[in-house]
């Protein structure tokens, strides 16, 4: 990684540390400012050519290194994710779009990302598909040019906030379920969508429900190919294979704590600090995981069992650490104005944490994965 | 830090697998139980062949993973012989292996064997070291004796670093071999008409085991790395490694043995065989909660290597 991570590292900490108030916990909390200095932070990253880093330079990009994306990520996700919601749409929308986008789509969808102006959600699960989601309902069905696209789906984040929703629904009926699904790109400001949020331990604006009736789409609206649409999933979670850098939170919380603790920490329990120090290796196992991975995924030969394993290890970590920060903030309350955030962010990673293993496909998914990778025939 | 072990020393490691099969494979420790007293002729050939001790693990980067790939080999056939011992002598006494000691009672898996040993503490005490006669036989033991020591000076921070990092590389191929098996065993195995690697609960136990398996390989990929840069925290690194390697040890052996079923305490089980010499790696010179009590009592405040994030930058790909 060497000198150009290192600067890009100190970069965006001094980015966060000049934009993002010091008791800053997401996007997503009651107060409205908090989304605000998300937006407002996009636009930053977006005006110096950080947001979308990754891209190529044909639209808008640096073409970063895997390297430097790993810094992003880490960096983003250590400080409470201050791109928002928008991390999503420069992660993977975009990078979709580019692939199986038409240059219609390509020019209408890609710049606002860029600029750090849009927020996107992901429509794929519903109340009777989760972990088998192929088996969703959602349907379109032909209509003149168009589609009329009637269903629901449910625990999708931002989309109060969203304004295009990356939706997966079923346009034919084929012998195996994952095959007749189709992508649409659609508008959240159409009157035929209603948006329900779902009041949850994640905080008041993340989980939603998202009603469907009648919607009107035209054939401009479709990415990829109709009856496609599974591919393009695939490709989405492809992007995402190391995912979220939640060791990076974690290591920078269980750093943070003997610091913020002061003297108090030497009264801790033996055994409490002798957590720590495990929770601590294993946040760097982690990291080494993910690192394999990414190296992987440079030279193009990600084995996915290796990237299963990565994600069993990592979200695991979360909750551990979680419980571990919550004991030592329970058995010495730290004081004063670093104390009271310090006590705030580890509410909230423990908060966080008990998703880690259930959002973006349970731990079990993974072990699935990992499973098939290791029986198959060597 | 390089994320991939360099191709040179992964074909040793190979090499050295292939040798230590040929040479008896599972029959090496089974025949040195029977008879303690020839277990070091037994492999000196295989070890002389693959020119074990003229790896020069302090002095270049690339002796040192190939000493690395080779404890791991020694490792997966469980190779009655302290082979990391040795690959971690100190360089300048004149000694033909180094044990870490910790404890009251120093103790080592070098029983029976004519060789001049140094022992150093986790805080870099050295002695030098005379192994006593073994106080009961290898079916019990593994090998362990206790050590006379001779205290000699207080320069072995670093032995101590590399004498903790190389027997986890050893543990490491004992983990590899465990699954290996295990997962042999659950495809052939048939139960309720269809075999165990068709059930779930089998499936996630065995990718348990591989997490806890594929993370240690990281760990100690890292922790050789940061012991030959001569890291100021080498040793907090290779306590971490430690600290990793005896939780998947306890995960990946607990595993290993209940996929196995009956069959896998059997002297006709690898497994069982395995296990067993997995012990003196497991519990010396410092257990899991004594590792874990050493690493967080050095650590005090300060997290392993200083700010969050400069691991990344350390790594090459
Ligand atoms: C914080 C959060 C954010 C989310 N954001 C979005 C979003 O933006 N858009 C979106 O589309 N979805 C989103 N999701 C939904 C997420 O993708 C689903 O929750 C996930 O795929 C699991 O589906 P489910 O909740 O219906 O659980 P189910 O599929 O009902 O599974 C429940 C549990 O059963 C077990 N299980 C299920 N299947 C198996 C199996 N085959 N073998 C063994 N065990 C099994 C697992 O323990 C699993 O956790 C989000 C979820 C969370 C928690």
């Amino acid at each position: 990684m060497g000198k150009a991570a290192a600067g890009l590292r100190g970069e965006l900490r001094e980015l966060v540390a000049e934009n993002v108030p010091a008791d800053f916990l997401g996007a997503f909390t009651d107060d409205p400012a908090d989304l605000e200095t998300a937006q407002g932070f996009c636009r930053v990253l977006a005006e110096r050519g950080l947001l979308c880093l990754a891209w190529p330079e044909e639209y808008g990009g640096a073409g970063a290194s895997v390297w430097e994306q790993t810094v992003v990520r880490e960096e983003m996700w250590a400080h409470h994710e201050p791109r928002g919601a928008q991390y999503m749409g420069v992660n993977w929308v975009g990078p979709t779009i580019m692939r199986h986008g038409t240059a219609e789509q390509r020019s209408r969808h890609l710049p606002p990302i860029a600029r750090g102006e849009v927020i996107w959600c992901q429509g794929f699960s519903e109340p009777d598909a989760g972990s088998d989601l192929a088996s969703l309902r959602t349907a379109a069905r032909r209509d003149g040019d168009g589609w009329r696209i009637s269903g629901q789906k449910i625990w999708t984040s931002y989309a109060t906030m969203a304004q295009w929703c990356f939706l997966l629904a079923r346009t034919s009926k084929q012998e195996k379920k994952q095959q007749g699904l189709t992508i649409f790109l659609v508008p959240m400001s159409d009157p035929a969508i209603e948006v329900r949020p779902i009041d949850c331990m994640m905080g008041p604006h993340h989980l939603n429900e998202v009603f469907f009736d009648d919607l009107k789409v035209t054939e401009a609206d479709v990415l990829g190919d109709v009856d496609g649409g599974w591919k393009v999933v695939q490709e989405v979670l492809s992007f995402e294979r190391v995912g979220i850098a939640r060791y990076a939170r974690c290591e920078r919380l269980l750093r943070l704590a003997p610091e913020v603790l002061g003297d108090r920490w030497d009264d801790l329990p033996d055994e409490l600090r002798g957590r720590w120090a495990g929770a601590l290796t294993r946040c760097r196992r982690a990291r080494l995981l993910a690192y394999q991975v990414v190296a992987a995924q440079d030279r193009g030969a990600v084995r996915p069992g290796d990237a299963a394993a990565y994600r069993i290890a990592v979200t695991k970590l979360d909750q551990e650490s979680a419980e571990v920060l919550m004991e030592i903030v329970g058995s010495a309350p730290p004081d004063g104005e670093q104390g009271r955030i310090f006590r705030r962010e580890v509410e909230d990673h423990w908060r966080y944490a008990q998703a880690s293993t259930v959002a973006s496909g349970s731990i079990e998914v993974q072990r699935i994965l990992l499973a098939r990778a290791m029986l198959a025939a060597s | 830090m390089n994320i991939e072990l360099s191709e040179e020393a992964a074909e040793y490691g190979r090499q050295a697998l292939e040798a230590f099969k040929a040479a008896g494979g599972d029959g090496l420790v089974q025949q040195a139980e029977a008879e303690p007293g020839h277990r070091a002729e037994q492999v000196a050939p295989v070890l002389a062949e693959l020119g074990a001790w003229d790896l020069d693990a302090r002095g270049d980067a690339d002796e040192l993973e190939a000493a690395a790939a080779l404890c791991r080999s020694a490792g997966y056939w469980a190779v009655p012989y302290p082979v990391a011992e040795r690959l971690a002598r100190p360089a300048d006494l004149g000694t033909d292996g180094l044990v870490v000691v910790a404890g009251t009672a120093p103790a080592g898996a070098v029983a029976g064997l004519d060789l001049r040993w140094t022992a150093v503490t986790p805080d870099g005490r050295r002695a030098t070291a005379a192994a006593l006669p073994p106080a009961a036989p290898p079916r019990e033991s593994a090998f362990v004796t206790g050590l006379a020591l001779t205290p000699l000076d207080e320069a072995g921070a670093a032995d101590a670093a590399l004498g903790l990092v190389l027997p986890c590389w050893t543990l490491l191929g004992m983990l590899d071999r465990a699954i290996d098996l295990a997962r042999e065993h659950v495809l052939v195995r048939e139960q309720f008409g269809r075999p165990l690697a068709q059930f779930q609960g089998v499936q996630f136990q065995l990718t348990d085991a591989e997490v806890e398996r594929s993370g240690l390989e990281m760990m100690a990929r890292y922790a050789l790395w940061s012991g030959q840069a001569n890291l100021p925290e080498a040793l907090d690194d290779a306590l971490a490694l430690r600290l990793a390697a005896l939780e998947a040890a306890e995960t990946v052996f607990r595993v290993a043995h209940q996929l196995h079923g009956a069959i896998g305490f059997c002297d006709e089980s690898p497994l069982s065989w395995i296990s067993r010499y997995s012990q003196p790696v497991r519990r010396l010179p410092l257990g899991l909660s004594a590792t874990r009590d050493l690493l967080a009592r050095r650590l005090g405040r300060h997290a392993l290597t200083g700010r969050y994030g400069d691991v990344a930058e350390r790594v090459t790909s």
